[in-house]
Formats: structure tokens, sequence, C-alpha cells
């Protein structure tokens, strides 16, 4: 084991990561590879600052942990540093993806015949409208270890596969693209999903066929389960990491635990220990997982951290310090995210709307104090029923609004497991979750 | 049998900033490979990160000739080798300068906080083959990226700002952070003509959709059928250009060893397009000339899409082009883009209201809509022949107030 200078708190994060791609556009193999990746990040901290290192060379592990003590400053009582004080120490092993669900295990063959049935079932005999189309299978497994230098020794693994399935479809010479992307942790989860393809492709085809403008303002709007599971992940879930906070009296009074954020309806939690797309065994310094209410009807009740931040904020560990992969710091990340269902269906949530947009998919979203979601598929709302598709371009509204402006909450909570989170220039994997929810007003272009 | 190997080494030095004070000093120094063998039907390709013996790297691309990767084309030749870098810093200088700049920050602009990093970069993209091909692109830069936040704000952040040069200048760097903050906190009013002075590399992002040859081919553009057609202001040209000396960390050569004369290429000139780009499988496919705009695939054949996209300059400067009227420089615009028919809305939740070089004050929330055919016709004013505000090209644009 590695040898851990004195006067510091070092940890290391190991990684191997097998992937794979098979990827068709119009027939024509456009991909098909496998790669593997092993690297590891060594990370020093002397009670002032952290040294941290990248390498391919796992030989060399412990040279470069040598390196960087060499240039920190030990400090005898580093074990009584706040932060330092705060990190977990595991001895563990949890490896829940190396058995017969092990993605390591599938063939080139089964990807491609995956593939193969998918473009038969939903690309084959397509109407004129639809001018190109893709199709295609990746995955990766990835087995990460934890060595710190209070003695946790941890492995870990994880895995997803995905299957893409989407076109573009061109309509008095306008592109819409449209298709389904499914995502699981199970090679046999990605079988099955033909019809729900075919769907998709009707409905975007009638959207490309007979959308029209939105005219901008102000409506009453009616969000899809998977639309609420970003819109609670922009809206709320980025002001709950606490990293922005640390120091920043304003912000820690605008977040005072106890605060009345939201209406009664609203209650949002996170979790890592839930087998979705941000499931982890540990986060990326050794801290289990907890759930974490950020909400509790409507009230401020819990915030996301990491050591330092718990530290700082003199509150508990949450299990949210999460790297992209080796080659980045962890920070403050979400896992799985989501807005706690209630008792009503989304027939009943539409059809309590006069006038109003029923945002049924979206592309990405931003989350700031203004959060904004692009939409690429919404409905009018006329007498409490969908009509005509409308084109969308962007919802915009105030976080320190909107969660108050939610006035029913549906029955239908569904998992997006194939979310990726952009922060400080990290991509992370999480999952976003959501009823139906309808809010009294947000701003439409 | 021909043999290809692509390099792709990069270094970065790094210390990270949060709420004013130095978090950490991160180093990052990998290589990836890419060894690719042809037998003049297939190409077998390995990726590789870390180092690896070549011959064994050779020996799995051969392997992978199985998986029957078409490519017939001759492999290209020629030696060059192109180093941009002015300097490189040591990390004690990286240290240092972080050191003084988080100062001169604290002391200049108490009542803001910074999160953010100040890094050095190396790159080095290097392809050599059997055929004869040896060549490479080294760059190398020091880049300051801040985000603000005003003390007083409710936001997680406000704004921010980044410069980047390969020989630093400290001046450079606080003119640019007093330019932002010291008006930072005047609010002034929305103009009534909206002129938008930014950075354009995200209005350019429709462009490159566009101008796929692929989408042209399968009308999958919104310019389809139109080569040949003038389609935006005389004043647009679109070029790929890997010469100038600003655009950093782009090769002169593509993913397929491809080098353009001048290092250029021309799509729309003078408002009329003239070709899209593809790489030598699309331009086979579809009969057309190939614009050596292959993508670095490093883990299969290669695949079109690799393009620099630059706007040529106008004569005049900023604010010669601005001739005495005022502009709103988006400081965080997220959120929007263009949507199918080309239509551009976004929200911008920061902005600040200028003269072409300096700012004003800022200015409340708004939205702001175009259409990319008014915007880089009828309303495209020109990109500027300086550099006044971010230390980059930026275009001049005229849109419409939103929602």
């Amino acid at each position: 084991m590695y040898r851990f200078p004195k006067g510091l708190y070092a940890d290391i994060r190991i990684e191997h990561t097998l992937s794979a791609n098979y990827r068709v556009q119009n027939e024509e193999v456009k991909e098909n590879s496998e790669t593997s990746v092993a690297g590891a990040m060594i990370r020093v901290y002397d009670g002032k600052m952290w040294y941290t290192s990248v390498t391919n060379d796992l030989d060399n592990i412990q040279s470069e942990l040598d390196s960087l003590a060499s240039i920190a400053e030990p400090d005898e009582d580093i074990e009584n540093d706040p932060m330092v004080k705060k990190f977990e120490i595991h001895k563990d092993k949890v490896l829940r993806f190396d058995g017969d669900n092990d993605l390591r295990n599938v063939t080139r063959g089964q990807r491609e015949e995956l593939v193969q049935s998918y473009i038969s079932a939903c690309f084959e005999n397509t109407p004129p409208e639809i001018k190109q189309w893709y199709a295609g299978c990746y995955q990766f497994h990835t087995v990460k270890e934890f060595y710190s230098s209070k003695g946790s020794e941890i492995v870990q693994d994880f895995q997803q596969c995905f299957i893409n399935m989407w076109c573009d479809i061109v309509v008095n010479d306008v592109k819409t693209t449209a298709g389904k992307t499914v995502g699981g942790m199970d090679f046999n989860i990605l079988y099955g999903h033909e019809q729900e393809v075919l769907d998709r492709l009707d409905r975007y085809l009638d959207y490309a066929k007979n959308a029209v403008d939105v005219t901008p303002g102000e409506y009453v709007c009616v969000l899809a389960p998977g639309v609420t599971g970003m819109f609670t992940h922009e809206s709320f879930g980025h002001k709950s990491e606490a990293d922005f906070m640390l120091n920043d009296k304003t912000l820690q009074e605008e977040w005072v635990m106890g605060k009345k954020v939201g209406s009664d309806l609203v209650s949002i939690c996170d979790s890592g220990d839930m087998l979705h797309r941000g499931y982890i065994a540990y986060d990326d310094e050794g801290t289990a997982p907890k759930e974490t209410w950020l909400i509790k009807k409507g009230v401020l009740t819990g915030r996301l951290h990491d050591a330092n931040s718990a530290a700082t904020l003199g509150e508990e560990l949450t299990g949210n310090a999460r790297a992209q992969d080796f080659g980045f710091p962890p920070m403050v990340r979400m896992t799985n995210t989501y807005m706690e269902p209630g008792d009503i269906s989304s027939e009943e949530i539409i059809a309590g709307v006069e006038d109003g947009i029923y945002v049924y998919n979206v592309n990405y979203g931003t989350g700031q104090g203004t959060f904004t979601m692009q939409p690429n598929c919404c409905y009018r709302i006329r007498n409490g029923k969908l009509a005509e598709p409308l084109r969308v371009n962007v919802v915009t509204g105030s976080v320190f609004q909107t969660l108050f402006d939610i006035d029913a909450v549906g029955n239908d909570l569904e998992f997006c497991d194939i979310s990726t989170c952009g922060k400080n220039g990290q991509s992370m994997p999480v999952s976003d979750a959501g009823p139906t929810i309808r809010v009294r007003k947000l701003t439409i272009n | 049998m021909e043999r290809e190997l692509i390099t792709n080494a990069f270094s970065i030095s790094e210390v990270q900033i949060e709420e004013t004070k130095i978090k950490a000093f991160n180093k990052d120094s990998r290589t990836n490979y890419s060894y690719r063998v042809y037998d003049g039907e297939n190409a077998g390709v390995q990726f590789v990160q870390g180092e690896i013996d070549e011959e064994a790297g050779f020996k799995q691309a051969e392997d992978n000739l199985i998986l029957e990767r078409p490519y017939k084309f001759s492999l290209e030749s020629g030696t060059r080798h192109r180093n941009k870098t002015e300097r490189e810093y040591t990390d004690k200088e990286l240290m240092d300068i972080s050191a003084q700049a988080l100062e001169y920050l604290k002391t200049k602009f108490p009542d803001f906080i910074f999160s953010g990093s100040i890094y050095t970069h190396k790159g080095i993209r290097a392809m050599k083959n059997t055929c004869g091909l040896d060549c490479s692109d080294t760059d190398c830069t020091f880049e300051i990226s801040l985000g603000f936040k005003h003390k007083d704000s409710k936001d997680i952040d406000d704004g921010w700002f980044s410069i980047g040069q390969r020989t630093f200048d400290f001046k450079k760097f606080t003119d640019m952070a007093e330019n932002y903050l010291t008006n930072f906190t005047n609010k002034v009013e929305l103009p009534d003509e909206l002129i938008i002075q930014t950075q354009y590399y995200g209005y350019l992002s429709m462009l490159h959709e566009c101008l796929d040859a692929e989408n042209l081919a399968l009308k999958t553009s919104l310019l389809s059928g139109r080569v040949g057609e003038k389609i935006f202001s005389d004043s647009f040209t679109l070029m790929h250009d890997v010469s100038d000396k600003e655009a950093w960390f782009t090769p002169f050569f593509d993913g397929e060893g491809v080098m353009l004369p001048d290092d250029k290429r021309v799509y729309i000139e003078n408002g009329v397009l003239l070709s899209g780009y593809a790489d030598k499988y699309t331009a086979e496919k579809y009969g057309i000339e190939h614009t050596g705009s292959a993508n670095f695939n490093m883990t299969d054949v290669a695949n079109n899409g690799n393009v620099n996209l630059q706007i040529a300059r106008a004569d005049k400067t900023v604010k010669e082009l601005l001739d005495g009227r005022l502009t709103v420089v988006p400081i965080v615009a997220a959120g929007g883009g263009f949507n199918d028919k080309g239509d551009y809305v976004t929200p911008v939740q920061t902005a600040m209201l200028c003269d072409g070089e300096r700012f004003i004050g800022r200015l409340p929330e708004f939205a702001i809509k175009g259409n990319m055919f008014d915007m880089f016709g009828k309303n495209f004013i020109g990109v500027g022949s300086d550099n006044p505000i971010f230390n980059d090209k930026q275009i001049l644009v005229k849109m419409d107030y939103s929602k």
C-alpha cells in the first residue's frame, strides 16, 4: 500500500474504465470501437490548500505522491483541521456490476445485433419526411479505488449502457430532430423499446407538420415528468450546492435553514444511494451517500456538501463530492435529485388549465437565479385539454418565485437516467426526476 | 500495409480559485495516441491513453482490421512543424502571478467574490505515417478565467471574464477586470436600438451545422439548395482559418492529415455561399471536393466536422463601425439558442451597456431575438479590426428585444 506523508492529508483515486461505442448513420457504420483508459488523481492537503496531480502511470503513484508532498507545507496538527476531521473512514468493496450484469461481458456482436434490430423495427420504410437517421449503442464500466491517509480503502464500480435512436425530420424546409435515448445499468434493459421510439417519431412528425410559433408572454405551464426533473435540477438543485456560499453572508442569509422557499406541495430530495444514473457507493472523498431532503413541504431543510463546505458551514457531510473522472478534483454535485410526487393524475392537472402551455420535452436547462429550459416540443392547453403543438424557444423563471407558484403536483414520478450536468468544466452523470406539475406563471419566448 | 500515428498531448498547470482564495494547485499531463493501419480497403484503429510500446499499439490496430472499418483513400504526405509558443511559464511563475492577481482583485474590488482558475496550457497535436507525412502543431497559453459575484447579490454568480494570452500581460488583465467591475453596480436603462457586441462563436453553431456537406445534400440544412446564392450581407465572409494567430490549439492539418493552401478555406464570401465542408468520405459520397475537414477521431476512422470558422474582420475598428452608437454586451446569456427555423432567442441574465470599448453600466435582465439570415444579413454590422473588450474578435449585430 501507499506510504502517506506525515503532517499532510492525502488521498488517491484510481480508475479503470472500459467503454464501447457502435454507431450507425443512414445504414453506414460510423463507429465501432472499444477503449480502455486507466489513470489516477493524487491529492495532498496541508491545511491551507490542495496539491493535485493526474497520471496514467499507475506504477508511479507513490513518486507522484512524494513529489506533491515535497511542495506542500506539513502541519503537525493536520488531523485537527476542520475539513480533515470531517473525512469519513471506510474499508469496503462494493462491486454491484461484476456478475451476470457486467457490461464488460457484452460483445461487439451483441451491440451490433441490438442496434440492427432497432433499425429494422424503427427506420425501415420511414416516411419521406425523415431525411436521415442515427442509431447507436454506447456503454461504459468503471472500477474506482480510493485510498486516504486517514485509512480509507474503498473499491466500487459503476456502469451504464444506452441505445440511441434519432432522426432528422424535414417539413417545409425546416428540420426537426426526433428520437429517444434509453439508458440503464443492465444490457437487457435496452431491449423492447421499439414501440416507444416509433411513438416518439410519430409525435414529432406531427409536431414538425403542425407546430405554430408561440406568442411570447407569461403563461400557466404544465411540465411533463421529465421536464419537472430538469426543472428541479436547474431551478433549485444548483442553489442547494453549498460550495457557492461558503463565506458569502448574503447567500447564507438568503438560504437559511427553515426558510419558506416554495409552496407546501414542494418537497425535493437528493440521494446517491438510489440505483439510478447518479448512483454512488461512496463519493470521491470516500463519504457514504446520504438521503438529503433539500426542501420539505416548501421549507428549506438541507443542502449538498463536500467536506470543505460541510466544515465551513458547520453542517454534516452528505456524500456529494463528485469528480467527472480521475482527471478532475471533486466538487459539490447532485446525484439523484427528485421532486416528491403528489396524489393527483396528470390528466387532472391539465384539466385545471383554461389557457396555458404543456411542456412535453426539453433539450437542456441552466440554473442561475433565473433558470432556463429549452423545449423541443410543447402543446397549447385550451379548456383543460391539449391542443395544437407549439414551437417554443425558451422557458424562464425566477427560482425565488417559481417554487411558490407550483399549485399542483402529480402522482406520476419518473426518473430520467440519461442526464448529464455541467458545472465548472466538469460533466457529471446525474438522474433527475419528478412528476407532472403545474406552475401558475412562467415566461415563454 | 500503411501505418499512421496521431498524437494528442496536453499539459495543464492550474491554480484553482474559490471565493477569492487559492484552493488548489493542480497538474495534469497526459498523452493520447491513435494507432492506425490501412490495408487499402479498411482501417484498423486503436486508441491508447498513456504510454504503450509502439509496436504493441500497431499490433492492436492490426487486430482491429477484422472490424472492416472502410477507408480506401490515399494517405497524405509532407513535412511541416509549427510551434506558436511564445513563452512557457514555470509553476512558480504561475503561482506568483496568481497571488499577484488575487491581491490586486482583493484590494481593488473588495465588494466582489471571485472563483475560477488561472492556468497554463500546452498542447501538441502530431501526425505521421509511412507515406511520408510528418507534421505537428504546438501551442502554449496563459489564461485567467474568473467568475465574479457582488457581495450583495442573491444569485450564485453574476458574471465572468477571461483573458488568454501567449505572453501574459498583467496590465491587459487589470484593464479587463476594471472594465467589467468598475461600473458593474451602476444601473442603466436598456437602449432603444439593440446592438449586440460579443464574441461570436456561439452564433456560429447553427452555421456549423448548416454547412455540413451531408446536411446540405440531404436537405436537412437551412442552406440546402442555396450554394452559389447570396444568402448574407456583402460584408459577411466566413472561412475556416487555422493560420490566424488568435485561433489557439487549432492545428494546420485535419484528421486525415490534409493541409490547406494558406491554411484557409472560404465557405461564404461577401455573403455568397460557396460550398459546404467535407472530409474525404463525405466528398466522395456526394461527388464534391473535400475541404480538409476531417475530425481527429482517435477511436475510429475520420469523420466530417473539423472546421475552425472565423468571420473576416472589417477594415474599421469597433468604434468606427459603431459611429457613436452604444452597444449591449451580454455577460451571461444562458438557456436559449437557435431553433430549427434559424430563429435565435435567449434570455440575457447579465449584460452591460457599452460605448464599444468601455462598459458604462449594468442593464436589467431581458431577452433577445433574431434570425440567422438577418443576423448575418441586413442586421450584420461587422467584426471590428481591433479587440477592445475581450482580447478577441467580436461581432456587432442588431437584434430585437423579446419578452
